[in-house]
């Protein structure tokens, strides 16, 4: 299975949300991230048939997913980064919905609803209405409802957003379990949820692919770059102004920064291991350099 | 920490077996209809307040004369066909006012609510999920048509048993009457409101203002408008309000009052040969169950119109 992305844009009037942008999916998970407005969620949307491209095709095994959209859909998981529920229904009664509208047969509505709903632990809470469901319950019901028809490309959109710590974790956790044999394009701006389930890493910037890479790849690239320095506030408030910040942490004796900088930032500096998050500063500032 | 169950299965699930797609959204659409607490509330509600419409116009009109210095009174039933045809335009209006909220939003409220895009990355037909939206919503609107003929049938039956001279509702001029006029403008109006609000989903709430104000005028203010004038065959045949149709039949269940009444009872007894007369279809019938078939058409345009894929993001 293979998703083809063939030079695709989206013009929103004189703004281009996407430019020419092309990639190659095969399975795995792949985290698609970027600031706000980089195109992720346009992306995401064309490639779940919801929103027209302005130029470009998508291909899914070589077949054009905008004239061959029924047969298309039939592989296909989304979860939207916001999603509504029918108030009146359970979880169960949604899920039972959506698995006949999505034309599963009715003889395998029933087993596959309690399948997903075993996936993502909500068989305890099935039968309560949809408005009685935290946030965290709410993401779960999105994720078993892309799940329903077993999709061969799973599409998720910021799914953690609104999460608690641990909600997150879950989610994660249940993403990386559900790899195997099928694509998942995760769209996110939380470095650390891609840095946990990622085997490959697309970075997004003003409609353009940035960097095209694996976490592991950004991370040896970056390696050299971070330094972490304590200092006294007035230092640490110049050094803020002059370099990229990753974090800041008051102490005892100072303020230590950690810093992402291609040179020593300080005399004191040292050099530490980059995190994924530092990695991906690291990328965007030095594009907005070259721009 | 919670356990995770892999979500592999052995063998892909086919959704290639979609047999009945449009049954399969209308059936779920009642299903989710039914499991609303607040929806049977509302149709208790419509069908209490429809009871009560036909009890307050009972005696749709009432006939005095004089006879030997004594006045005599007597009514005309307002569940008999004579009756119906002074009543129903207006009980029709009020019905009109809720068949726009049941509809109009068949398709525009999964956008609002977000659940839209759901549906359209599933691999449902659009023409099976437009078309079983609509169908939901008009066989809920056709459903509140049968309380008002529930009630029609109902009060009348009841104030037959409690009020004295009030005839039984003639159950073939009633069921005749509410499939010439109510059943074609509940397709009509849902037909409108859905096709409409699907085609302009954030004029949705205009589009039920005009169309309750369109029904207004023509069910009630231009037939009180055109007084004593008799209006074109044309438009008592065409109107869909059946306001004008009403006016149109209505002289043939006039009645000429002489000095030959002497008694109430003999004045009641000859309203009672002329109001339950069964009404004449010549003319009306047709056209207006055709108009209704008609605004099938525009539910067609909608279906054809509607794009699953939006050119901006929200």
């Amino acid at each position: 299975m293979e998703l083809t992305i063939e030079r695709l844009s989206k013009r929103y009037g004189q703004q281009w949300a996407l430019h020419q942008l092309s990639l190659r999916l095969s399975p795995g998970l792949l985290g698609l991230v970027g600031p706000n407005g980089a195109g992720k969620t346009s992306l995401m949307r064309m490639i779940a048939t919801l929103l027209s491209p302005t130029e470009g095709t998508i291909y899914w095994n070589g077949q054009d997913i905008h004239t061959h959209g029924q047969a298309f859909r039939q592989v296909l998981g989304y979860l939207p980064q916001d999603f509504g529920v029918y108030p009146e229904f359970t979880g169960r009664q949604f899920l039972r919905y959506l698995a006949a509208m999505k034309g599963l047969p009715s003889s395998l509505i029933h087993r596959r609803v309690d399948e997903v709903l075993s996936i993502v632990n909500l068989e305890q809470e099935a039968d309560r209405k949809l408005p009685t469901y935290s946030g965290g319950m709410k993401q779960r019901i999105g994720i078993a409802q892309a799940l329903l028809g077993d999709p061969e490309l799973l599409i998720v959109d910021e799914p953690t957003a609104g999460l608690d710590p641990a909600e997150r974790v879950r989610f994660r956790t249940l993403l990386a379990s559900l790899t195997h044999n099928r694509i998942i394009l995760l769209s996110t701006h939380i470095i650390g949820d891609v840095e946990a389930v990622a085997n490959r890493l697309v970075i997004l910037r003003e409609g353009h692919v940035l960097s095209d890479t694996t976490p592991e790849a950004l991370l040896a690239r970056t390696a050299g770059s971070v330094w972490s320095v304590t200092v006294d506030q007035a230092t640490a408030m110049q050094l803020q102004a002059n370099y990229q910040v990753s974090t800041m942490v008051n102490q005892m004796s100072g303020i230590t920064l950690r810093i992402v900088s291609a040179t020593r930032p300080h005399e004191a500096a040292v050099e530490v291991s980059p995190s994924l998050e530092e990695a991906y500063l690291l990328a965007t500032s030095r594009q907005a350099v070259q721009v | 920490m919670t356990t995770i169950v892999h979500a592999r299965s052995d063998r892909r699930i086919t959704t290639t077996q979609r047999s009945y797609p449009l049954l399969n959204v209308l059936i779920w659409e009642l299903r989710r209809f039914r499991a609303s607490r607040l929806f049977w509330f509302q149709a208790l509600g419509v069908f209490c307040f429809l009871l009560f419409l036909t009890w307050a116009l009972h005696a749709s009109e009432g006939y005095d004369t004089m006879s030997n210095n004594v006045q005599i009174s007597a009514f005309v039933a307002g569940t008999s066909a004579g009756g119906l045809l002074r009543t129903l335009p207006t009980v029709l209006v009020v019905l009109v006012l809720f068949l726009p909220f049941v509809t109009a939003d068949g398709v525009r409220r999964d956008l609002s609510r977000r659940t839209h895009e759901l549906l359209m990355t599933t691999a449902l037909p659009t023409w099976a999920y437009v078309w079983g939206r609509y169908l939901a919503g008009l066989l809920m609107s056709l459903g509140l048509a049968l309380l008002l003929l529930a009630s029609i049938l109902g009060m009348g039956g009841l104030l037959h048993l409690t009020v004295a001279d009030y005839p039984l509702p003639q159950t073939g001029a009633v069921l005749l009457l509410w499939v010439g006029m109510v059943f074609p403008a509940t397709i009509l109006v849902s037909s409108f409101g859905f096709a409409l609000s699907t085609l302009l989903p954030r004029l949705s709430t205009l589009v039920k203002v005009v169309i309750l104000v369109a029904w207004i005028v023509g069910a009630l203010v231009i037939p009180r408008g055109l007084g004593n004038t008799t209006p074109p065959a044309w438009y008592v045949n065409w109107d869909p309000t059946s306001g004008i149709t009403a006016l149109g039949l209505l002289p043939s269940y006039s009645l000429h009052l002489g000095p030959w009444i002497t008694s109430e009872a003999q004045l009641q007894q000859l309203i009672l040969t002329i109001e339950n007369k069964m009404p004449d279809l010549a003319g009306w019938f047709a056209p207006h169950l055709l108009l209704a078939g008609l605004s099938l058409v525009l539910v067609l345009v909608a279906a054809f119109a509607f794009k699953r894929s939006r050119d901006v993001l929200n």
